[in-house]
């Protein structure tokens, strides 16, 4: 009994220490560090800006935050799920575009959202001015302002549910067939076979992208500051912007981080032993049901309004005023800003899938404590406002430079001191430390669904840990890899406080570009650039579509 | 299927390879051009800027054009750059530092992160009002705080001074943005130093209590509410109005036309108005090139290119404004010490947030 207790604790000993244990420890390390500069500040004795802001604002601002993610939160995950549901198993008019188009509401940030739907209502857009040179109406200005909360979350939730959505679908798209089927044999409605087995089923996968749209509306500030919400992200700019106090911003984030990892770490543990995965090896794609009639239009219905909602309407306005502004503000400049997005975009994307696969390799092998808390520090740099994680990296890599002196002298003779820190190689290393937890979501969500079976199949058939990984692994879950590679890539695409705080002299993007103007109030003016990130996404969407869809099939 | 997930991985596998090497590039990449900055020291000028402007753009090539030197530039939020070149300290690359915004020039000053500059044509082509006592910082553009009113039902002789804001016949008249916003802080801390805490916290109740609806939306959405009809009276800078009236799309040239401005104060203490300005950083390292660069932006020929583009008004007293700047005629402005506005803001913020402007 001893002896063979024993053997099974060395075995885990060597499961837990091999290479993926050792590239895990290292990358959540370099993940992690510049992080704890932060964390360091939630023990500041607070000052009188602190409880400025405790008295003042923060209650109010806890509880519009909280209202705004729980409203978000719940219409993705209805939104999400359904669609992911409705595409999965039905078949009807421009499905199988629709199928990867839902993803692009993703391609446009909030914040530009927020100034093309003002612009479009309000008394001077579109619609408004139609109805009142044309046809002599004039609309009551109370029924279209969307800058409150109620609009906030409308924000939000249709251009975000797209997380939910693309990562429940990939999901059940490799969701063993046989599952639903026999729910079907067994005389279970569609609507039954969701409720009680896809729901359940897919509950990581839900749990997963919900995270990341409630992490993101948290992080928000461009959306709320214009429509003149205040939320959490408020008060830790309002510290830092107005008040001049960076440490008590600093602090502020810090908490939030802090909570947020420990619900994420709490719902992992709740959690806990409830694992559902292929119960066959037979894994084949969902027969779909061909709707006909009143239910096919009402599919294509419910998810063309959803798609129009979501990208087509700012779509068009976004090209009305390119088409007003073009002359003005398109040049040749701009082919190097694609390439500038481009590059940083796909580089970063593709190291954060990397280190997300060898960290989700790792954490599902190993059964240590340890390995599920470094599954859960992937997505510490995308609960706070990306402006705090700035700064992180910035003291981090500032202290890199610091060390690293000796070698830039040694190379060069007259070498400045901050090279890493002025070079585009920190925006990138940036980008993976806030996006890192999308592409985990996506790969962990993968790996749950695949179980361990086959990947102990391989072992006990003499092959090492790594061989599976390879050869039994990458395929088997490469639509998620598929997923958080395009997720990071469109976010990245857009991504813009890091950007503009670290990036090296004259280096811009497509996001920057866009902001330039829309912080200007100029809003007719960032529709090219903004325009240019959705039409990029777009492509890449459509293109890694066309290779999942490959691989699915 | 297997071979496709294979060549994938290998995709994945090779791209970040070509990641690790291409940043190793960009490193070398940027270690050339560092060697390059140090060893033709008069060629270049590094800039940080808050600025986001395309004139602003215009201006660095015609420099370039005329003196050969190149400029390099960092946009981005004036806060975030000056936390940002505190933590590069001494090594910092920048040798400029614009902000929009004369409380983060003292701010900037404080933080000991400028250097004086004693320049003869700096010193006489910006007012001594408009610079920093010490030199540490020079202004640019100056750009005043008005009150935009609907031509059809508001009498302009009724509101002369900001307080007439705080009437109670404009009870649910009233459009302006969040306090979070700096020149709102600005235009209180102003009234602070002018009439005291006291008399400025009222002014602000005084505008709360007649606001048209909840602050939301930049300048020019308040400006737009005026013309919908959603209140009489926005508050904005004026460069947004003359953004407006330029816009490329007919509607916002009819919200601008529709709309007239008012420069409040000018029986009283003047209008209120902020600056946006440039400093030399501490540890500079291109300084000559750096101070040909804070000259040539307040020479008439850029200071008119300020005005004519932006809108804004110059600092330079010897250039001519441009035909809608002239059109609004010379107006008395606020004799503070600009610096104050900076001291003064934390002050401000905490009055918005303890009445509940938010």
């Amino acid at each position: 009994m001893i002896k063979e207790c024993l053997v099974i604790r060395i075995r885990e000993l060597k499961l837990n220490t091999n290479i993926w244990a050792m590239l895990s420890m290292v990358s959540i390390l370099f993940i992690t560090l510049p992080n704890l500069n932060i964390l360091s500040n939630v023990f500041n004795e607070p000052n009188e800006n602190w409880l400025h802001i405790k008295e003042f604002l923060l209650k109010e601002y806890v509880i519009n935050t909280l209202i705004i993610v729980i409203f978000t939160g719940f219409f993705t995950v209805v939104i999400g799920t359904s669609l992911a549901w409705i595409i999965s198993i039905y078949d009807f008019p421009l499905r199988s575009f629709l199928k990867w188009g839902l993803i692009l509401p993703l391609a446009i940030p909030p914040y530009i959202a927020a100034y093309t739907y003002t612009g479009l209502i309000n008394y001077t857009g579109l619609i408004q001015s139609t109805l009142r040179n044309k046809f002599n109406i004039s609309v009551n200005q109370s029924y279209t302002d969307i800058m409150s909360i109620e609009g906030s979350i409308f924000i939000f939730t249709m251009f975000l549910f797209p997380y939910v959505y693309t990562i429940t679908r990939a999901f059940i798209a490799k969701q063993s067939a046989s599952l639903i089927e026999t729910a079907r044999v067994l005389g279970r409605s569609p609507l039954a076979i969701f409720w009680f087995v896809i729901l359940p089923l897919s509950r990581a996968a839900i749990i997963g992208g919900t995270s990341l749209v409630i992490l993101e509306v948290i992080n928000d500030y461009g959306v709320v500051q214009y429509f003149g919400v205040t939320t959490f992200s408020t008060a830790i700019f309002k510290a830092w912007f107005s008040l001049s106090d960076v440490d008590t911003a600093i602090k502020l984030a810090g908490i939030l981080m802090v909570i947020v990892f420990g619900i994420l770490l709490l719902e992992k543990i709740l959690r806990g032993g409830k694992k559902y995965s292929y119960t066959t090896t037979k894994v084949r794609p969902i027969t779909r049901i061909k709707l006909s009639g009143l239910k096919s239009a009402l599919a294509f219905g419910y998810s063309a309004i959803i798609f129009g909602l979501g990208f087509l309407i700012p779509s068009f306005q976004l090209i009305h005023w390119a088409i007003i502004t073009y002359n003005k503000v398109f040049d040749a400049a701009f082919l190097q800003l694609m390439l500038n997005s481009l590059l940083t975009a796909s580089v970063a994307s593709a190291l954060i899938i990397t280190i997300a696969l060898i960290i989700a390799n790792y954490s599902r092998i190993s059964h240590s404590i340890i390995s599920k808390i470094i599954a859960r520090l992937t997505v510490m740099g995308y609960s706070i406002p990306g402006a705090v994680i700035a700064i992180g990296v910035i003291v981090f890599f500032i202290a890199i430079d610091n060390n690293l002196f000796w070698l830039y002298k040694w190379v060069k003779e007259d070498s400045v001191k901050l090279v890493l820190s002025t070079s585009v190689f920190m925006l990138i290393f940036a980008y993976v430390i806030r996006f890192i937890g999308i592409g985990f979501n996506s790969v962990e969500s993968g790996f749950e669904k695949v179980g361990k079976k086959f990947f102990e199949a391989s072992r006990t058939l003499g092959m090492s840990v790594t061989q599976t990984f390879f050869k039994v692994d990458v395929g088997m879950i490469a639509p998620a890899i598929l997923t958080g590679f395009i997720l990071a890539f469109v976010d990245i695409m857009k991504e813009l406080p890091l950007t503009l705080i670290l990036r090296p002299f004259n280096f811009e993007t497509l996001a920057t570009k866009a902001y330039q103007y829309a912080v200007d109030e100029l809003i007719q003016e960032a529709s090219i650039p903004s325009l240019i990130i959705i039409s990029i996404s777009f492509i890449s969407v459509y293109l890694f579509h066309r290779v999942a869809d490959r691989e699915e099939n | 299927m297997k071979k496709v997930s294979r060549i994938l991985a290998t995709a994945i596998l090779a791209l970040s390879l070509i990641a690790l090497t291409g940043c190793g590039g960009g490193e070398t990449a940027n270690k050339e051009e560092a060697a390059k900055s140090t060893a033709n020291e008069s060629k270049v000028v590094n800039l940080y800027t808050d600025r986001h402007y395309d004139t602003d753009e215009a201006l660095y090539k015609i420099f370039t054009e005329q003196t050969g030197i190149k400029v390099n530039v960092v946009k981005g939020k004036s806060d975030e750059l000056i936390e940002r070149l505190k933590r590069e300290g001494k090594d910092t690359q920048a040798d400029l530092l614009i902000t929009a915004d004369v409380g983060r020039l003292h701010k900037a000053k404080i933080d000991g992160l400028f250097q004086a500059v004693s320049s003869e044509i700096l010193t006489n082509s910006v007012p001594e009002n408009y610079r920093d006592p010490d030199n540490q910082w020079f202004g640019l553009t100056v750009r005043a705080r008005v009150i935009a009113y609907a031509k059809d039902r508001v009498d302009p002789a009724k509101i002369a001074a900001y307080d007439d804001l705080t009437k109670p016949e404009w009870k649910g008249k009233i459009l302006v943005r969040s306090s979070s916003n700096i020149y709102n802080q600005s235009l209180l801390a102003s009234f602070i130093d002018i009439n005291g805490e006291e008399k400025a916290k009222a002014w602000a109740k005084g505008v709360l209590a007649n606001m048209a609806r909840r602050p939301e939306g930049g300048d020019t959405d308040q400006m737009i509410a005026v013309a919908a009809g959603q209140g009489d009276l926005a508050i904005t800078n004026t460069y947004y109005y003359g953004r407006l009236l330029a816009s490329d799309n007919p509607e916002e040239k009819k919200v601008a036309e529709s709309l007239g401005l008012i420069f409040p104060d000018q029986n009283g203490a003047g209008t209120h108005i902020n600056i946006s300005g440039i400093g030399l950083t501490k540890d500079a390292k291109n300084k000559e090139t750096a101070i040909q660069f804070m000259e040539f932006l307040s020479s008439e020929k850029a200071q008119k290119q300020f005005s004519e583009n932006n809108h804004e008004f110059p600092v330079n007293p010897k250039v001519e404004m441009s035909e809608l700047l002239k059109s609004w005629g010379d107006f008395k402005t606020q004799n503070i010490k600009l610096a104050k506005l900076g001291e003064l803001n934390s002050h401000a913020v905490k009055i918005y947030d303890e009445i509940g402007w938010r």
